[in-house]
């Protein structure tokens, strides 16, 4: 995995990191994202999914928590779970909802929004991204 | 089920925060709504800032029963009386809805009566079946966790043919206000909010400008998370000593924004489609501004208009009891269907 810094100038950009990002992928990968209302999360969220070849509209899953998506095209890789943390408080809730079974999948990417706010149900190897709102549409999205 | 007389329906609705239940009776194409209590969670979570999914599902627990129970008895209907059980079994939280789903199997085996499972958005819809409906409709639903148009052929046959692509128009409006501070639920928080420019002599003072996203493209889409971004931006460029006095501008300028997409997108279909009706349902459709604004187009066109009364727009079970009355008109519902239900939080209407 490529761990470094990045400068986004806009939503097309954070998109096209996000692809970036998809390459590396092989299956089994948490991917934790962190960053303020509008740092480009679902941004982010919708180039990783779109590169991975999920054909369907990635909407925010804000209200019902966690949705499931069917990827094509990657060999090693066949389901993005994407769980938004934004209403939780704490890890055991996202055990409720039934997300901790998808948590290192070898087949499955899972990605994380809001995961600061679960930060106890993280898995052992996670792929940490922090968003920073700079300066207009500017934003510094870190992987680590 | 068709050739019955009366057809009185008890049903449960626990998708999100609100634990609810009614009981309807159909008979000859009249549909009586006997009792319908809504027990709110509201007061709870707004300390939390929104919905807490384990907070929620506790309190359906303690709560499913007595509702259940009180609703019954202001019905003034026995157990045996009641010929079908309703329950909404998505979308929502799966923590609520499971409460829901699991209190009506229970009484579907103990009381011998058949159950069936019902879609949430299908039931805001259903809300506005009160009325006779001139088909074919398009409905706008709006809620938290929703925003989408559906084309109705008649009261059975419908399909999705736009949607969000990321956030759901509740969802925006709950986000603002916390962006603003205004607290929670954010919906009716904005608009009051925004009703305080309103009255002001806004012409003149007016300054902040957001974008109506999405408004001319060739689809019936909407995208609500870039109009959040837009407000963010919008509040980072105010000087702090204006803050507190543009917050209801901002407010104004947002809701507009969201009302004047939501309508032009909404007749834009209803045109395609060579509709008779146009409706609104869902909780979003609480909102005055909304109903005004979808109401005035509507009827410009010529369209006929309608929207279910407050409380039928907002989370409740009488509207999972008249879209339980109309599907059952089309399906016999086995007495051992029951057993195939389970919640389903991302049972889309497709």
């Amino acid at each position: 995995m490529i761990f470094m810094k990045y400068i986004s100038k806009s939503e097309q950009e954070t998109r096209a990191i996000a692809k970036k990002v998809a390459a590396e992928l092989k299956g089994g990968e948490t991917l934790c994202l962190i960053g303020d209302l509008g740092a480009g999360k679902t941004a982010f969220t919708k180039g990783l999914a779109r590169a991975l070849g999920v054909k369907q509209i990635i909407t925010s899953p804000t209200f019902v928590l966690m949705k499931n998506y069917k990827t094509t095209g990657q060999r090693s890789i066949k389901q993005l779970t994407h769980i938004d943390a934004y209403r939780l408080s704490e890890g055991r809730e996202l055990e409720a909802i039934g997300a901790l079974e998808y948590f290192n999948g070898k087949d499955c990417v899972t990605v994380i929004e809001w995961a600061d706010r679960v930060r106890d149900a993280w898995p052992k190897k996670i792929i940490k991204v922090e968003f920073r709102i700079l300066k207009g549409e500017r934003r510094e999205i870190e992987i680590k | 089920m068709v050739k019955e007389k009366q057809l009185k329906i008890l049903a449960i609705e626990t998708s999100c925060d609100e634990t609810a239940t009614a009981v309807l009776k159909f008979s000859r194409g009249k549909v009586e709504i006997l009792s319908n209590i809504v027990s709110s969670q509201i007061d709870i979570h707004k300390k939390y800032g929104g919905v807490v999914p384990e907070v929620a599902a506790r309190h359906h627990v303690e709560n499913i029963l007595p509702v259940t129970s009180e609703s019954l008895a202001r019905s003034g209907l026995r157990p045996v009386e009641i010929d079908l059980l309703a329950v909404t079994s998505g979308p929502g939280l799966v923590t609520s809805l499971t409460i829901g789903v699991e209190t009506a199997r229970a009484l579907s085996l103990d009381w011998q009566k058949p159950l069936l499972a019902v879609n949430h958005m299908y039931a805001h819809i259903a809300g506005n079946f009160l009325q006779p409906i001139s088909f074919p409709a398009v409905c706008l639903v709006v809620s938290g966790g929703h925003t989408e148009i559906i084309y109705l052929k008649d009261y059975w046959q419908f399909k999705k043919i736009g949607q969000t692509v990321d956030d759901a128009a509740g969802e925006a409006f709950d986000k603002v206000a916390k962006l603003l501070n205004l607290g929670y639920p954010g919906g009716p928080a904005v608009s009051a909010t925004a009703e305080k420019f309103s009255i002001q002599n806004f012409q003149f003072t007016k300054k902040i400008e957001l974008p109506r996203p999405m408004i001319k493209a060739d689809n019936f889409d909407f995208s609500f998370s870039g109009l959040k971004t837009a407000v963010l931006y919008a509040v980072k460029k105010m000087p702090s000593k204006e803050k507190e006095k543009r917050t209801a501008e901002v407010c104004w300028e947002f809701q507009e924004a969201a009302i004047e997409v939501l309508t032009t997108k909404t007749i834009k279909a209803a045109k395609k489609y060579g509709v008779k009706t146009v409706l609104l349902a869902g909780g979003v459709a609480a909102n005055k501004r909304l109903r005004e604004s979808l109401k005035a187009a509507a009827e410009q066109v010529g369209y006929d208009f309608l929207v279910p009364e407050f409380k039928l727009c907002t989370d409740n079970a009488a509207m999972v009891g008249l879209a339980a009355g109309f599907l059952a008109k089309k399906q016999k519902v086995k007495l051992d269907n029951w057993k195939k239900i389970k919640a389903d939080p991302n049972w889309e209407l497709v």
